[in-house]
């Protein structure tokens, strides 16, 4: 048994991962079954063992629990029926289960994708945080700030001869017996935090109201969990419990406002600092590096907060026998669990800066209405940068690129912009006033004043702490599609320290690689990024070299305004334009070979990144304009921006 | 008695465990004797399951494992256990299984006398000549008299001993803290009933291996186990005669004193006995226990009285793990793991024994043994007549420590997938690995992967669900070292070894190094190596074949008896207009030699590139700082902006370039430092732009003595040709139209040129064949000539001694880049076409010196010339056959027409007038508007 629990050293691809709507194979059993436990107070629930009777009960009712506030006992029904289905001559049923799902993911899809039940899945952020209670269903979006290992854990073991699993929990609920069977299982721990530069239009979030549902419910469940104690077994399950728990529950159970003191509790116990704000996630049957450093996701699993860990975790510190292994403590116990909550991820799904339009438009992105925006988008660019349509098109074009390809040879697809002309005054008009319009059009956006002191002050490289082992955030640290303003219009001469150079060249490289370099203190980690750079400048920056130079020449300041509408089809334009497909027509190459051979007998001086240069915006051109391959009429437009572009320079 | 023996050894590992916070914290001290006891019969116990399921709480197979022995300061356990076996097998062969306290057992456990033992041991030896007819005392089977239980409690009351110097009798005799014999006796009952068959094989709990067998197989290995594969076919009688390789080795550790280790290659083992390999690797508690007790008999039996403990340290297992593939079916195992040390926590002193002494009375305990991490206080003076209560007090200093760390382990960036950070593993350092490695260290570590549960608090006796990780050190090698070991396996000029490319481990792989061997196989190996360099900078192939010999280098020559050297290291000077993407060259080198330096020369100083001198403000000592150049070397020393660098910064070079040294004379410091690097310089021309008008020295405009040092000075132009624009336009049209797989041309990524480079240069040291010898004079020679055509000014660059040098240099890079050991004709060829085309000397006019720009324009240069290579020829021979020196003037156009009767060709004035310029330049003819006088 030892032996074949060892072999299977493999981790089988998981369906847990699996996208929603997909598996959904079980659902018609579990519609049917009667509510019999889903009323209970789920962290009560949670620390109470079962005992026979209620499984003889289960298995004639049938008890269909109710996902969004108690998802654990989903989850126990769920293995418990795998366990039972599983061969009676197998001895140890779990191994199966082993890095895998059992039936909870598929439940829990039919539940949210299929049942609309993932509107009422409360999203978890700073605010929200003060109200959702512990051991509930919950959403999260967030960037994956820092991975953080495995752990591994008590998957499964046998109470008596019962299998219980500790699947989706911080802690075991019950205390393991000392010589049971157990199997241990592994999750993968990320550190995640709100996206950087997140504007506000982007950020969804769960209304406070809900909260009176919430204690609604949980009148009701107190109702209802009095009525079924009267089954004898139940209260005696509950005294045995209550004996060995902390007081905290026990006045859980007693005062029916239980929610309230949780919330008294945390915000007692532990403020949360809403600027440092960031989740723990932990991630079950994950393949190979499913995600990746600085991406997007959201994550729907089961928010764990237990007070009782929370103080252990005090007086481990204090305790004489395990400080000799302080030293090992993996990262989790730097990010304890009062400031840093723990998410149990059930479903998770990577964003694309799409998804975070929410309800998009219904049309297919048909030329005509793509126009249509396009061209009020461009009048808007023109009003912010003072009626310079030129300079709006250019703009337009910058906040369409995208990082194609990237080899060793070549990227494709970036275009970085400087525009130059702003002085002092000019961008605090025209900068303020571009910063915004970038603000409401982008899901991400950051500012940088490039400013002496702050280059020689401002930390920009992500840097690995190796005393606490986590990875620090750097300003550049972003997630990929964030869009990054450098003001330079502020900077005045002075003297750079080393390390405002090394946050230069650090800026430097990020905008002609895309590329920005971690700090692991023994070597260094290049991490690709993606970000498109935008340069306020007085002049061409000799400091930052920007793709495409723009000399901006506002001729009027015009109040800008748009409508709530307008902006949501901007929005929606940008991003789905940005994430059209290019395809290739290979007609017009001949002709694009010969233009730039003459270009080139004509002006000695265009170079490589010129021609690329071009190349990039007759791309982005055609996508403006919803094509997906560009022709002859784009590159002459291109052509003709470019000639209006040399005359200013 | 053997048992008893055994399970009291296993108690002491097991609280040694159990302090080590490894045990399951939540059971109470009677449960967890109980296992003890289990742990033991589990050893002993003859078939698998000796209880009935239900009758006693007992572990799960994988909790008891882990529940075994953890750490590797386990030998003071393993001496005694092992004297009380050879005694009790001496005991058991008179008394046989009837002795109820085997008189020899006191005696193991009290080692002030030496000669019972001494004389056991020889029986012992005796019988156990031949393993596989006598058994080991392990196999001994585990029926035994009841009484047997009490032998502890003799020993214990017997063993009464006050010195701290951890003798290895200590923990058996005082192990105070763990009362209740009685659990024990029950198991050793259920276990007489178990296994009164004296044939029954010892398992090892839970697992298959049977312990006499094991243990035969390691007695076997250590005995016969030779480098040559004849050793394993030697007779049992040989063995006595001639020793294996690890007998050697436990030999030399015992007649030195410092060692306490045997390192043992575990490739070494799966050679000799796979079997044993393999259960090594999934048992590894087990089997390194019986490791250490095969190797203590071994050890006693050579030479009874030597005391030290000898550890078994296995390392080289036959597969690494990369740390993030790491998960729970490895834990228990033995794993072999790379990566780099990032922390190191202090040392922490582990309290092993403690002794305490009576406040009242003065009497010193018996040393007390860790039990769970916590040192049991005796509440009451043990001495009967005083029994003061709560009046022991700690000695500090007759305790016994033992040396503990723990290390952080990062994986190395090469292991790193895209997109992810790196992982870390902790590691737990015992003696005298501790400080083994420091931080920024690239290691292989080989140990156990362990796993410890997690206590939600002290007081709490619950346990979290979650399992803290680590690895349990046995063997540390730092990765970097071997690579040195093999620098030295090479046995050549250390010099020869430049530009050590330190990141890179990979190409000591022999797979690896394999399939750079079949890459320097390939016939266009030099084309793709070009390609490969600087893939993103247009065109330049030939810039980048020379910077491409610069990464290869040539080999550096001691001359033996003056100890005068010549260097291997190319130096290449880039001039060219600006916008040639010279800098990005720069960069790009810079990126792939890791040792390099990169500076621009505007901003560096004499004293920055070389080194310097200063005053260390706290101290006032002197401290010699090295600059650019010494930091660089055997490296490639990059500097921009070449032409911006002050005069009297740029001379320091001079010495750099040909001596490769630096040398400081400056406030009190004398010193020569070593600067082999290869300098990479780039220029703009001395107007910023090319000027065609000026001769190419004047457009360098550097001092000739600097010029000559380096071995290629490439003229990059930006000409107009509408055939290169054309390209261009392709390539870039591509990039953006065609698939990017499509357009990937056969590269070597970064990562196989760095090792390809770095392979060559550690062991390709190609030696100049004859042919190309002869070749290389003849060329040169023909150089030479050229460069002194009598018409030509001092502007042009001629050949010099220093030019044959740099000539021999490429060959050698161009023959190591095909990792040919011998520069064939082709490689001087190349090398010679290289020279040419760096100063683009085929467009250069030797008379004036200047390149000729319509020659690059139209390239027809080379015709042009042999033509008037011709007429001048034809012309000298006129002027001789038709001129008296003294004599008077001819008329050009009379020539011109003499000319056009001699030669086929069509011959020009102006051609007449450009040979007559070049006659009258030798001194030949005195050349006036129209009239040619010879002198």
């Amino acid at each position: 048994m030892e032996e074949s629990r060892k072999k299977s050293s493999v981790i089988p691809f998981n369906t847990n991962l699996s996208p929603p709507f997909k598996g959904m194979f079980r659902c018609g059993r579990e519609r049917n079954k009667q509510i019999i436990e889903n009323t209970t107070n789920p962290s009560i629930h949670l620390l109470k063992p079962f005992v026979p009777k209620r499984e003889r009960e289960r298995e004639m009712g049938g008890p269909q629990y109710d996902l969004l506030m108690n998802p654990l006992g989903a989850v126990r029904q769920t293995f418990e029926k795998a366990v039972a289905s599983s061969q009676p001559s197998d001895l140890d049923p779990t191994a199966v289960y082993r890095g895998k799902d059992w039936g909870i993911v598929d439940v829990l899809n039919q539940f949210l994708f299929s049942q609309g039940g993932l509107a009422q899945v409360p999203i978890l952020d700073a605010s929200s945080l003060k109200w959702i209670k512990p051991n509930t269903l919950v959403r999260f979006r967030g960037m994956v700030q820092d991975m953080l290992g495995n752990e591994f854990y008590i998957g499964a073991f046998k109470d008596g001869c019962t299998w219980r699993t500790n699947k989706f929990l911080d802690f075991s609920p019950f205390s393991v017996p000392p010589a049971s069977e157990t199997t241990l299982w592994e999750r993968h721990l990320f550190h995640c935090v709100p996206v950087p530069g997140q504007n506000s239009w982007a950020i969804e979030s769960t209304p406070y109201p809900l909260k009176i549902n919430i204690s609604n419910e949980m009148t009701c469940q107190h109702g209802e969990k009095r009525r079924r104690d009267d089954d004898p077994d139940g209260i005696s399950d509950f005294d045995c419990y209550d004996e060995g728990s902390s007081s905290s529950n026990k006045k859980q159970k007693d005062c029916g406002s239980a929610s309230q003191h949780k919330i008294a509790e945390i915000t007692n116990g532990s403020s949360f600092p809403t600027n440092s704000f960031s989740f723990l996630v932990k991630v079950y049957d994950m393949p190979e590096s499913q995600f990746k450093l600085n991406e997007v996701v959201e994550f729907i699993g089961i928010y764990t907060f237990d007070p009782e860990l929370t103080t252990s975790d005090r007086s481990d510190n204090v305790d004489d026998d395990m400080s000799m292994f302080d030293f090992m403590d993996d990262v989790a116990t730097h990010l304890p669990p009062s400031k840093v909550p723990r998410i149990h991820c059930l479903v998770s799904q990577k964003l694309s800066t799409q998804d975070l339009i929410s309800n998009s438009p219904a049309c297919e992105p048909l030329p005509n209405v793509i126009r249509g925006i396009r061209d009020s988008l461009v009048s808007y660019l023109s009003c912010t940068l003072g009626n310079d349509v030129i300079a709006a098109q250019c703009l337009l074009l910058h906040l369409l690129s995208k990082l194609r390809v990237k080899s060793d040879a070549a990227s494709v697809g970036r275009l970085s912009l400087n525009l130059t002309g702003f002085t002092q005054e000019s961008s605090s008009i025209f900068g303020k006033q571009l910063n915004n319009a970038i603000k409401t059009l982008l899901p991400y956006s950051h500012t940088i004043p490039l400013t002496i002191e702050y280059l020689n002050t401002a930390m920009l490289q992500p840097k690995k702490d190796n005393e606490s082992g986590r990875l620090l955030m750097g300003a550049l640290q972003l997630a990929s599609g964030t869009h990054l303003t450098l003001d330079e219009t502020v900077m005045q001469s002075g003297t750079l320290n080393s390390k405002g150079v090394e946050n230069v060249l650090l800026l430097k490289h990020l905008m002609e690689h895309q590329i920005v370099e971690y700090d692991f203190q023994f070597y260094k980690l290049e991490m690709a990024t993606e970000v498109q750079c935008l340069i306020i400048s007085e002049a061409k920056s000799n400091i930052l070299p920007a793709d495409l130079v723009v000399p901006v020449c506002p001729s009027a300041v015009t109040p800008v305004s748009a409508s709530e509408e307008q902006l949501h089809a901007w929005r929606w334009y940008l991003a789905t334009v940005r994430s059209l497909p290019h395809s290739t027509d290979t007609s017009i190459c001949e002709m694009l070979q010969n233009e730039m051979v003459e270009a080139m007998r004509k002006d000695r001086s265009l170079g490589c990144s010129d021609l690329s240069r071009w190349m990039t915006m007759a791309q982005l051109m055609a996508a403006s304009f919803g094509e997906k391959s560009f022709s002859v009429e784009h590159w002459q437009m291109v052509k003709e921006i470019e000639r209006l572009r040399k005359e200013r320079l | 008695m053997e048992s008893v023996c055994l399970s009291l050894f296993l108690k002491a590992h097991i609280n040694l465990m159990h302090w080590a916070g490894l045990g399951l914290v939540g059971i109470s001290p009677v449960q967890s004797l109980v296992w003890e006891c289990f742990a033991a019969v589990g050893l002993f116990a003859g078939n698998l399951s000796p209880f009935p399921a239900n009758s006693t709480p007992f572990l799960s197979p994988s909790l008891l494992v882990a529940s075994f022995p953890a750490n590797f300061s386990r030998l003071p356990f393993l001496l005694p256990l092992n004297l009380t076996w050879s005694d009790g097998q001496s005991a058991m062969a008179s008394n046989g299984h009837s002795s109820p306290f085997g008189q020899a057992t006191p005696n193991g456990n009290s080692n002030s006398s030496q000669t019972p033992r001494r004389s056991s041991r020889r029986r012992t030896n005796n019988s156990n000549s031949s393993p596989a007819s006598s058994p080991f005392p392990l196999e001994t089977p585990p029926s035994r008299p009841a009484g047997v239980a009490s032998t502890p409690t003799t020993s214990r009351r017997r063993g009464t001993r006050h010195n701290p110097n951890a003798t290895p009798s200590t923990p058996l005799s005082t192990d105070d803290a763990v009362p209740p014999y009685s659990s024990d006796r029950d198991e050793n009952d259920n276990m007489e009933t178990d296994g009164q068959d004296d044939t029954t094989p010892v398992f090892v709990w839970g697992t298959n291996i049977s312990v006499q067998e094991v243990n035969g197989a390691i007695l076997r290995f250590l005995r016969h186990f030779r480098d040559a594969r004849s050793a394993s076919e030697s007779s049992e009688a040989a063995d006595l005669m001639s020793e294996g390789k690890y007998m050697r080795v436990v030999h030399r550790i015992m007649e030195l004193e410092g060692a306490e280790s045997l390192d043992i290659d575990a490739h070494d083992v799966f050679e000799y006995d796979p079997d044993l390999y393999n259960k090594m690797v999934r048992y590894p508690l087990e089997v390194l226990a019986i490791f250490d007790i095969v190797l203590m008999d071994l050890v006693a039996r050579i030479d009874p009285l030597f005391e030290k403990h000898i550890q078994t340290r296995i390392h080289n297992l036959k597969s690494t793990v990369c740390m993030r593939n790491l998960n729970p079916s490895d834990i228990e195992k033995m794993v072999s793991i790379k990566g780099m040390i990032i922390r190191c926590s202090s040392i922490i002193p582990e309290l092993k024994e403690a002794i305490f002494r009576c406040l009242v009375c003065g009497f010193y305990s018996d040393p007390v043994l860790v039990d769970r991490g916590r040192i049991n206080e005796p509440t009451r003076c043990l001495r009967e007549e005083c029994k003061a209560m709560n009046s022991m007090s700690l000695v500090h200093n007759r305790c016994r420590f033992a040396d503990k760390q723990i290390v952080k382990l990062q994986e190395t960036p090469d292991e790193i997938p895209e997109g992810g950070t790196p992982h870390t593993v902790s590691v737990l350092m015992h003696d005298k690995l501790v400080d083994a490695g420091k931080p920024g260290d690239r290691v292989e570590i080989t140990g156990i992967y362990r796993a410890m549960s997690v206590r939600v608090g002290p007081s709490q006796r619950t346990v979290k669900s979650i399992f803290k990780t680590y690895i349990d050190c046995l063997h540390l090698k730092k990765t970097d070292k071997s690579r040195l070991q093999i620098d030295d396996s090479v046995n050549h000029d250390a010099n020869n070894n430049a530009a050590n490319h330190e990141e890179d481990d990979a190409s000591l792989y022999h797979d690896k190094i394999e399939k750079l061997k079949e890459l320097s196989k390939l016939p266009d190996i030099y084309d793709r190596l070009t390609r490969s360099l600087a893939p993103n900078i247009w065109e330049l192939d030939d810039v980048k074949r020379g910077l491409l010999c610069q990464l290869f280098g040539g080999n550096a020559l001691k001359l033996g008896s003056s100890g005068a050297s010549l260097r291997g290291d190319i130096n290449i000077l880039l001039v060219g207009d600006p916008g040639t993407s010279k800098s990005q060259l720069l960069q790009y080198m810079h990126k792939l030699s890791p040792r390099g330096i990169y500076t621009s020369g505007r901003g560096s100083s004499a004293v920055g590139l070389t080194a310097y001198v200063t005053k260390d403000p706290e101290t006032g000592e002197t401290v010699l700082e090295s600059g650019a150049l010494v930091l660089s070397d055997r490296g490639v020393c990059c500097i921009d902006e070449f032409d911006k660098m002050s005069d009297n910064a740029r001379s320091m070079l001079h010495e750099v370039m040909e001596q490769q040294t630096v040398s400081i004379a400056k406030a009190g410091i004398i010193a020569s430092l070593n600067a082999r690097t290869s300098v990479l310089a780039c220029a703009n021309p001395s107007e910023s732009r090319y000027n065609p008008r000026l001769s190419v020295i004047d457009n360098i405009h550097l001092p000739p003595t600097l010029l000559s040092r380096f071995d290629l000075i490439y003229l990059i132009l930006d000409k107009a040709d509408e055939q290169t624009d054309r390209r261009l336009a392709k390539h870039i049209v591509s990039l953006f139209f065609q698939n990017p797989d499509n357009s990937v041309q056969e590269v070597l990524d970064l990562t196989t040129l760095v090792a390809y480079i770095s392979y060559a240069k550690k062991h390709i040291h190609p030696v100049l064949s004859d042919e190309a010898a002869e070749e290389l004079t003849r060329q040169y020679v023909q150089m030479r000539q050229r460069g002194n055509t009598p018409g030509s000014r001092k502007k042009v660059i001629t050949a010099t001694a220093r030019q044959i040098e740099s000539l021999i240099r490429l060959s050698e890079a161009l023959a190591r880049m095909r990792f040919s050991q011998v520069v064939e004709v082709g490689d001087v060829a190349e090398a010679f076409r290289l020279l040419e085309v760096a100063l683009q000397q085929s467009a250069t006019d030797h008379s004036t010196g200047t390149i000729d720009m319509d020659l690059i324009m139209t390239g027809i240069s080379a015709s042009e010339r042999t033509r008037r290579e011709n007429i001048l020829a034809a012309t000298q021979n006129l002027v001789m056959e038709k001129l008296v020196t003294g004599g008077p003037a001819a008329r050009a156009l009379e020539l011109l027409e003499d000319l056009k009767k001699q030669s086929s060709m069509e011959v020009h004035l102006s051609d007449l007038k450009i040979a007559l310029s070049t006659l009258a330049s030798e001194g030949l003819v005195v050349f006036h508007g129209d009239t040619i006088k010879r002198i």
